[in-house]
């Protein structure tokens, strides 16, 4: 019995992290053409956040401003934007926070050298306690 | 020699923490995303405007006058909560107020500013949404302070209520200067 209910457990988990990477809200209407293009604009909202829910992407986001932005990112495409050209439309009106990623700026650095200042304090201190334990050892 | 091994690693967990509580204690809300405009000129615009037949063009609406920028809707419920506000404001002298009627229908907003007064002096309609996004909004209600030279100077996202007034009207009487 209990086996079993473990086992339906473990499949409901699976299924649902399957269909977490599969839900795209993007809507049949919204899509171009040409596939190019679109490929280009999906890759876009993917990395462009999602300002009502935050921690998704436009890409995965069924808010309507999610929506709104990306038929938007698909005009801006059909009229020849450039990819660079359409994050700095959208970083114009909703500042570097629309991006998921966030860019290697003056502003940014701390954020992006922490991680290894960390990395090389822990290096420092496991040499430091091996050396002194190898001195206690002689 | 353990006990060194964990100085400094624990020097950094209280540091951290340190922050973490510091950024709880402070005054912040997550949420809230600071504007990218603060410090720009308006967007231009042209849309059909809500109180007459004419266009409304943004370039003949700021740039001369201290003004509230006020994005609503008939259909959000705080809009209906903060109108008190904004029609307070529009009592006050040389403050110029302009509605930007966000997704909604016309028709019904004409009906709700019947019923509850109308504080604007021009409205612009903003059917599709893209006002929104060239003025970087993400949530409405959301006002605006312009100063007169059609530069934005602030921001605030979420309804005007008892609370913010006070400080909102001094955000506005600063920007006057």
């Amino acid at each position: 019995m209990t086996r079993t209910f473990s086992l339906s457990i473990l499949i409901v988990i699976i299924t649902i992290f399957f269909l977490k990477t599969n839900i795209y809200s993007v809507e049949p209407e919204e899509f171009l053409e040409n596939p190019k293009q679109e490929l280009k604009a999906r890759n876009i909202s993917k990395n462009i956040r999602c300002l009502v829910c935050q921690n998704q992407s436009i890409d995965e986001s069924t808010a309507s401003l999610a929506k709104d932005l990306r038929i938007l990112i698909r005009k801006k495409i059909k009229e020849g934007y450039t990819e660079d050209e359409v994050y700095k439309f959208l970083t114009d009106r909703y500042g570097d926070f629309i991006l998921l990623r966030p860019p290697f700026k003056k502003s940014t650095i701390v954020l992006w050298f922490l991680p290894f200042v960390f990395l090389s304090i822990g290096i420092f201190v496991l040499f430091w306690h091996h050396k002194k334990s190898k001195r206690k050892l002689l | 020699m353990r006990k060194q091994l964990l100085i400094f690693p624990s020097i950094i967990f209280f540091f951290v923490l340190l922050v973490f509580f510091y950024l709880l204690l402070i005054d912040r809300d997550p949420k809230e995303i600071p504007s990218a405009l603060i410090e720009k000129k308006v967007p231009n615009f042209e849309t059909q405007s809500l109180l007459s037949n004419k266009k409304f063009i943004s370039m003949e609406e700021f740039g001369y006058k201290t003004t509230i920028v006020n994005f609503f809707a008939t259909w959000c419920k705080p809009c209906r909560e903060e109108h008190r506000y904004i029609k307070r404001l529009s009592n006050e002298k040389d403050i110029k107020i302009i509605g930007i009627n966000y997704k909604d229908n016309s028709q019904r907003t004409i009906k709700w500013l019947k019923e509850l007064g109308n504080p604007y002096s021009n409205i612009a309609i903003d059917s599709n949404g893209q006002i929104g996004i060239d003025w970087g909004v993400y949530g409405i209600p959301e006002t605006f302070i312009v100063n007169a030279e059609g530069i934005i100077k602030y921001r605030h996202v979420g309804p005007i209520t008892k609370k913010i007034y006070d400080n909102f009207y001094l955000k506005i009487i600063e920007n006057k200067k």
